[in-house]
């Protein structure tokens, strides 16, 4: 009896030391970078994946089951990315706060802009098709946004204490994202919010114009505008969106289908398009295999440019903001 | 769509207008009156100018007013709106607006789910050939592991292993369920059935029903997602090809400790023909259900990203019977195995699978002790029997989706059995070696080709065989996520 009792004792105070700040757990480090940014200092944060790795293909393991089993607040990439492994975690952790269900448990993508959503029915014959859209929205930094505007509502929601905080935060993230994306000069002269509604609607020259800012964009936006219209090549369909904020054609993939290798006949068809459409940059992420992009690149003399779309996916994608710099900082030096 | 029409009307108006102007102008020339022409002309753009500024205004209010009613603001009404329309119509902030626009998105996307009800099909089918004398049949016949039921091995030649049939779902916000149907050749049948709770608190899971145990590793895992075709020898000898299950309860534990720790434990009615098996045979005393109780714990340490590392360890203690069909003698008495497994996985982090490493044993140990003879055995001294086995797999994947790897198998390294009547069996023990080459061509289908060489101590003595296998696999339907 003494012995369970002390047991049970020390079973309570590992509990309660663990309940200091609150435990996000997320599942990737995009996800998770944003949430630290948007939480702040007071929060626990991490992730379950660390950005190197294959998001879709992921093992259930038992520390990740711990992790899950002592977080306040769950938070996933959501469109079923997470679908061959969250389900397990969520199951085996026994946490009633971040049930699929409970307030605790948030969908990054509940209010992002989503691209490639199935009209017609999507079968399996079509490789690795997401039925609810291409999940890689986290790539269009105005999604990042959203994600972080997500997160701060339901954190508010759950902790309505620290709501001011969660929302100077937010503030805070965005602005910072702003100017890396357009440049101090034009966020300072026009505001994050009209920037990015002017880029929605394609006004975004007039605006500038307007506000006497024209010709002094800065960060991502300026970097890339230079190369609008040009082709990419891409591995898998992860770049979709990157592509669609800045202007680029991203549609010729190496793999054949969604989530299925490349093949010979494939890749012959591939070459063609390349030389076709003068595509100049292979993109794609470090842990896939390059074979079959140094195979087209030495057909048609494009570039091979290996780039991650996760943070912390090579060393200098140490958070989303740094990612994003990485990505386009390669693709404006390689296009 | 009335000030459609009228504008056309001006249209036609005004280009029939100047064609005429245009004729008599070349009829007739002159300075000034070429010039009034021209006045009127250009009189007459302005006003076209005007009329068609006013209708884009008439018709961007009107179509800002529609989606106003409909409740739908994406962004692109926003843009056709913010010209004329009053600024009220466009949410307030720019997160409310993309908010507004993804919602309908997303209810679009999901309209079509329908009931959450996960259904899924696994058919796995094999062509099987071996060598030995009776084919199929040399992992069943190992001296001093005979099983008391008839299981037969597949025959040399096509083998359907099963079709598997997949149920799941969560039930309420108190239960989760899931069935799996196995049908093939010979039987069909539930291979699970199991209800679960889902909040219960202090990490406490509750199931019933018909459950497969969680004991070992392999034993809680569906047969398609072993990573070799068959099951080891060990497992054949202490609970048969399919493992153990019953009807039973199960109360599981995950410890509030920093690292992974489960205990588990179970009653189970107890009817597994290996090792705690009840016989019908006259004479034979018979015990009421729960028969059958079993312990397990699991636990690993966090060795970051790339490394995960499982230990259990299990203990289970049951009623068994053993009837002598020949000398119509029979023993009845405990049955207790022990059992320590681990599992190493490597990621090297790319895709599929690439540079991955599996490493997996486990070893069991049996102790049947079974005092109490009846029938022709009756006064004979008891059946005794301390048997074990083991196995150890290791897997690479050499490409992305391709793996080899390679198992040993050794059953009866202790095999000591008295017989009440033949005393001393002198049992030897049975070796396997296994490779394997798989390929999962998608998440959703698998070719593998495995082959191997098996020396098995039989009743009838030493007895060596190849072995050798082609499987087909695929899953299709909505498949639950795999455990660890």
């Amino acid at each position: 009896m003494k012995r369970i009792s002390l047991f049970l004792l020390a079973a309570t105070c590992l509990t309660q030391a663990q309940a200091a700040g609150i435990k996000i757990v997320a599942t990737t480090t995009d996800i998770a970078d944003i949430a630290r940014a948007v939480a702040g200092d007071t929060a626990e944060v991490s992730s379950i994946t660390t950005g190197r790795e294959d998001p879709h293909t992921l093992t259930a393991k038992p520390s990740f089951i711990v992790r899950a089993r002592d977080a306040d607040v769950w938070i996933r990439v959501g469109m079923e990315l997470e679908v061959g492994w969250e389900p397990v975690i969520l199951r085996d952790a026994r946490n009633d706060r971040i049930r699929e269900s409970a307030p605790g448990h948030i969908d990054a993508s509940a209010h992002v802009i989503r691209l490639e959503v199935p009209t017609q029915r999507v079968t399996r014959d079509q490789g690795d098709v997401h039925p609810l859209g291409n999940p890689h929205y986290w790539l269009d930094p105005l999604n990042g946004r959203m994600i972080a505007a997500t997160i701060a509502e339901r954190l508010s929601a759950l902790y309505p204490e620290r709501k001011s905080d969660f929302e100077k935060n937010l503030h805070a993230f965005e602005r910072d994202l702003d100017t890396h994306m357009f440049g101090a000069a034009w966020v300072e002269a026009c505001g994050g919010d009209a920037l990015w509604k002017a880029l929605v609607e394609k006004r975004l020259d007039a605006l500038a114009a307007e506000k006497g800012v024209a010709g002094k964009a800065g960060g991502w936006y300026a970097a890339l505008l230079p190369h609008q219209g040009k082709t990419i090549v891409t591995y898998h369909r992860s770049w979709p969106y990157l592509a669609e904020r800045f202007g680029l054609k991203a549609d010729i993939q190496l793999e054949p289908k969604p989530g299925i290798p490349p093949s010979a006949k494939h890749l012959a068809e591939v070459v063609e398009n390349v030389g076709a459409r003068q595509a100049k940059v292979i993109l794609q992420e470090p842990f896939y295999n390059t074979k079959a992009a140094e195979f087209v690149a030495s057909k048609t003399g494009a570039r091979v440019v290996i780039a991650p779309t996760m943070t912390g996916g090579s060393p200098e994608a140490s958070s989303y903001l740094g990612m994003l710099d990485n990505v386009t900082g390669k693709l404006s030096a390689a296009l | 769509m009335k000030t459609t029409y009228s504008h056309a009307r001006a249209l036609v108006a005004g280009a029939v207008f100047s064609f005429y102007a245009t004729l008599s102008s070349a009829q007739t020339g002159g300075d000034a009156r070429y010039q009034k022409l021209e006045d009127e002309v250009k009189a007459l753009r302005q006003q076209m100018t005007a009329m068609q500024e006013q209708h884009t205004r008439e018709m961007g209010e009107l179509k800002a007013l529609l989606l106003k009613q409909s409740g739908v603001t994406t962004t692109g009404a926003v843009a056709q709106a913010g010209s004329a329309a009053p600024p009220a119509v466009a949410p307030v902030t720019l997160y409310d607006s993309l908010k507004q626009s993804a919602e309908t998105l997303v209810t679009q996307a999901g309209a079509g789910k329908g009931a959450d009800l996960d259904l899924s099909v696994v058919l796995d089918t094999y062509f099987y050939h071996d060598t030995a004398d009776e084919a199929g049949t040399l992992p069943n016949r190992m001296r001093g592991f005979r099983s008391a039921g008839e299981s037969e091995g597949p025959e040399n030649g096509f083998n359907l292993r099963e079709v598997e049939l997949g149920l799941s779902a969560e039930v309420d916000p108190y239960f989760r369920a899931w069935a799996t149907v196995s049908v093939n050749e010979d039987s069909a049948g539930f291979e699970e059935a199991v209800m679960q709770t889902t909040s219960l608190p202090y990490g406490l899971t509750l199931s019933g029903g018909k459950i497969k145990s969680g004991v070992g590793r392999l034993n809680r895992q569906h047969s398609h997602v072993w990573d070799f075709l068959d099951a080891p020898l060990v497992y054949r000898a202490m609970f048969g090809e399919e493992g153990l299950s019953g009807d039973g309860v199960q109360l599981t534990w995950l410890a509030p400790t920093p690292f992974y720790l489960l205990f588990g434990t179970e009653v189970f009615n107890g009817d597994n023909e290996q090792s705690f098996n009840v016989s019908d045979a006259d004479g034979m005393p018979s015990h009421d259900a729960p028969r059958l109780y079993t312990a397990f714990m699991k636990t690993g340490p966090d060795l970051g990203p790339n490394h995960a590392l499982q230990f259990g360890l299990s203990g289970l203690s049951g009623r068994h019977q053993v009837w002598d069909e020949e000398n119509e003698g029979g023993a009845d008495g405990e049955s207790r195995i022990l059992g320590a497994d681990f599992v190493y996985k490597y990621s090297a982090m790319r895709s599929h699978g690439e540079g991955d490493i599996l490493v997996q044993g486990e070893y069991f140990y049996r102790d049947q002790d079974l005092d109490h003879t009846v029938a022709a055995w009756e006064g004979l001294p008891a059946w005794t029997a301390q048997q074990d086995g083991y196995y150890v797999q290791g897997l690479y994947g050499f490409l992305p989706r391709w793996r080899t790897g390679l198992r040993w198998d050794q059953v009866g390294l202790i095999n000591d059995v008295t017989s009440p009547e033949e005393g001393d069996l002198s049992c030897g023990a049975s070796y396997r070696l296994t490779s394997v080459l798989d390929w999962k061509l998608s998440e959703f289908s698998l070719l593998r080709l495995q082959a191997g060489r098996g020396w098995y101590a039989t009743d009838d003595g030493r007895e060596d065989a190849w072995e050798c296998a082609l499987e087909w696999q695929v899953t299709f339907g909505k498949h639950p996520a795999h455990d660890f």
